[in-house]
């Protein structure tokens, strides 16, 4: 047993100073709590809703539709250019905003070596028309389906835009709306083939 | 009879052997399903999901199982195109064997640690209990002798050095060490009280109980049950109140989703908004409207904002403020937001004139969108009743039309002049002093503005990265940042050495330059810069 015992008096017997036992419990409270706590906060940091795709710097899977002028595009004819590859839907507010930019971007870009590709999803075929009717929409247009397509992409939001470079590899992808700047540097990047590895990030709206 | 049955009972084996299969590829489809996350829903398995694109995938799992792909490869298909986040149990691999192992080991801690404290209280309590009979001879307890007394004491401070030892090894918490030892301290007192009715004169008592301030005698003889009654009852209140406030307040807080965007509770956290405990009601909504109206004709913006924020948190979809805001955002030069909002009024109410009106002449003056804010205003003249508004509107659609004849015999001539005039062009040096400055690579932004206008973007940018000086440079119509904006008038010309390459913003140590003579006809030539400032 302990050297006190020889103390005779019990009660008197030597007790470590009380601060330091506070002390020792509040590091070993704050050594529990503090990462918790610290964790906690990351997660408030993180948008959890936010599904990170696993395809960029991948081949771009491949994928065939039918334009709404009733020919068949498929994105294997497309190498040699970069393709400007953007999910919509006519119910997509967002949509709404970005589709004078891309159009006015198309135009300003579509004699070079790039091409913009618009895939409608999960829409009717009369209101995907007047919504292209309304923006004044002239590249390529065509509506997935089967729905299949949007799966092979991941698209979980709209508008979502990928950019694949001239070999078929993505190089960027971009949930919402991009804004004119990131269009234009993200094609001069494809050119070159140079990978962005962090999404871009607009206001989206969930799919259906 | 036997070999009529034959037939019938192989036609039906095959019967029902093909209902079987199609059964158990339903059984099979559900079941990937029920392991995959839905992208829409994303608390719910694509199996449980109603949501267009859980039906998708659940389509393309069953097409995948009739091409003879085994459940792993259709779940890794998924994984390839949504990442690991589309399995609702994460596999059990590298970083992730944490979650899989963490909730044993920890629930295992946790039943060592309940076991371990109550074997301690248990046997504390045994051996501290003194009228425990097997502890204490009966007469013994009934009518103490001096030398049972004496024999208690000495157990009493052999216990008081165990706790003590117990408490300095750490097995003991501190509250707990502290309620045992008044415990035991008060025991202490009972015994030395007992033993001083035995012997009047504390001399002859064999061993003295230990000798305890009286203040603190008086403090810690108080009965301990008395306490501990005390902190039960409060502790049972208040989790009973805890329980009806949880039940009654937030069951009342929840109500359905009205899109996927809501939340579950509206913004009754929060306190405001819709669907929580403090509904707004229909007069509130009213009073916001007209402060929002007044606020809006006395061209206070932000009070105008603020009243048709809190209408629109009361009734998301109401056209009026919806077309308020986009009036307001025309003024404040965000044309893009202003257009979304006259569209979402829109959406709701496809014939609110107002919207038709603020969305027209957006898309005339803003935009120069001439057939878009034709279509539009045509609309808003169907509808409209006859006066003097209505003429006006007219009035517009006749120019407009005009505009846009115009502009289809003009549009190619200009196309034509754009793409092959240059903006300005020239020679980009440092200044010899600010030389040293210049360290590890660093992004040129040579920036044009509108001599005419300060505010909003500039007209053009360009951008060479790690550049060698002195640089030329010229700025064509490829550096447009918003394409389609044509130039004309004057244009002044800034350098940037910018080092994180980040134009929009300016840290200290970046060097600037602006051409002496700004500002400059579109299409000089020779426009020298010298970047001769540090920011």
């Amino acid at each position: 047993m302990m050297d006190d015992k020889k103390s005779g008096d019990p009660l008197t017997s030597i007790l470590p100073p009380r601060s330091a036992l506070r002390w020792r419990r509040l590091l070993i409270t704050c050594l529990i709590v503090v990462p918790l706590l610290g964790l906690l906060a990351f997660g408030f940091t993180r948008d959890a809703r936010y599904i990170s795709s696993p395809l960029i710097g991948q081949r771009a899977p491949d994928l065939t539709v039918r334009l709404f002028n009733g020919d068949e595009i498929n994105l294997g004819q497309l190498r040699g250019k970069v393709v400007f590859l953007n999910f919509w839907a006519s119910w997509c507010l967002p949509c709404r905003t970005e589709a004078r930019e891309l159009e006015a971007a198309w135009r300003s870009l579509k004699d070079k070596d790039v091409i913009f590709l618009g895939i409608d999803i999960q829409d009717r075929e009369e209101d995907a028309k007047a919504f292209l009717r309304e923006f004044h929409v002239t590249y390529p247009n065509g509506r997935d389906l089967s729905g299949k397509v949007a799966v092979e992409y991941g698209v979980w939001g709209v508008p979502e835009t990928f950019i694949i470079d001239p070999t078929g590899t993505i190089t960027y992808k971009h949930v919402g709306t991009p804004g004119n700047e990131i269009i234009s540097v993200k094609i001069q990047e494809a050119r070159t083939g140079l990978v962005t590895a962090k999404e871009g990030k607009g206001s989206y709206q969930p799919i259906r | 009879m036997g070999r009529r049955l034959i037939p019938a009972v192989i036609f039906m084996l095959f019967a029902a052997n093909a209902a079987a299969q199609q059964q158990d590829l339903e059984e099979q489809v559900q079941k990937i399903a029920s392991e995959l996350r839905c992208p829409v829903c994303q608390n719910l398995s694509t199996g449980d999901s109603p949501s267009e694109l859980a039906q998708e995938m659940r389509q393309m799992i069953l097409s995948q199982l009739q091409e003879g792909k085994t459940p792993e490869e259709i779940k890794a298909y998924f994984v390839s195109k949504y990442g690991q986040w589309v399995l609702l149990a994460p596999t059990p691999q590298g970083f992730n064997l944490v979650l899989w192992i963490l909730p044993f080991v920890a629930s295992g801690a946790g039943v060592v640690l309940v076991l371990f404290t109550i074997r301690r209280r248990a046997k504390n309590k045994r051996k501290h209990d003194p009228t425990t009979p097997s502890e204490l001879p009966f007469e013994v307890a009934l009518k103490p002798t001096r030398a049972s007394l004496s024999e208690e004491q000495l157990k009493l401070s052999a216990e008081l050095e165990e706790l003590d030892f117990d408490f300095h090894s750490g097995r003991l918490s501190e509250a707990d060490y502290r309620e045992l030892r008044k415990e035991i301290e008060a025991r202490a007192v009972e015994v030395r009280k007992k033993a001083d009715s035995l012997a009047p004169s504390p001399s002859q008592a064999p061993i003295s109980a230990p000798p305890i301030p009286p203040a603190r005698k008086a403090r810690e003889v108080r009965p301990a049950t008395g306490r501990k009654n005390w902190q039960l009852v409060s502790g049972g209140l208040f989790l009973l109140l805890f329980g009806i406030t949880l039940g009654v307040f937030l069951s009342n807080s929840l109500r359905p989703r009205e899109s996927t965007q809501d939340t579950l509770t509206g913004d009754f956290l929060t306190g405001t908004g819709p669907g929580g405990v403090a509904a707004s009601s229909k007069s509130e909504l009213d009073s916001f409207l007209a402060q929002g109206r007044s606020a809006f004709e006395r061209h206070d913006w932000p009070q105008a904002i603020e009243a048709f924020k809190k209408t629109l948190a009361i009734d998301p979809n109401h056209p009026e403020a919806h077309t308020y805001m986009g009036f307001i955002l025309t003024q404040a030069g965000h044309p893009d937001g202003a257009l979304l909002a006259f569209d979402r009024a829109l959406s709701i109410n496809p014939d609110f004139p107002a919207a038709l009106w603020g969305k027209g002449m957006l898309l005339y003056r803003v935009k120069e969108d001439f057939s878009g804010a034709r279509q539009t205003l045509e609309k808003l003249v169907r509808i409209m009743p006859t006066g003097p508004e209505r003429n006006e509107v007219q009035k517009t659609i006749l120019e407009l039309s005009q505009l846009a004849g115009k502009e289809q015999e003009s549009g190619s001539k200009t196309e034509a002049n754009r793409q092959s005039s240059v903006l300005v062009g020239g020679v980009i040096s440092i200044d010899p002093k600010l030389k040293t400055q210049v360290d590890g690579p660093a992004v040129l932004f040579i920036i044009a503005r509108s001599a005419s206008s300060s505010g909003g973007p500039p007209l053009a940018v360009r951008r060479i990265d790690q550049p060698k000086f002195p640089v030329s440079y010229s700025l064509g119509p490829e550096n447009v940042m918003i394409p389609g904006t044509t130039f004309s008038g004057k244009v002044s010309i800034v350098a940037r050495l910018d080092k994180d390459g980040n134009p929009t913003t300016r840290e200290p140590g970046n060097l600037t330059g602006e051409y002496k003579k700004n500002p400059v006809e579109v299409g000089a030539e020779k426009i020298d810069i010298v970047l001769d400032q540090v920011m």
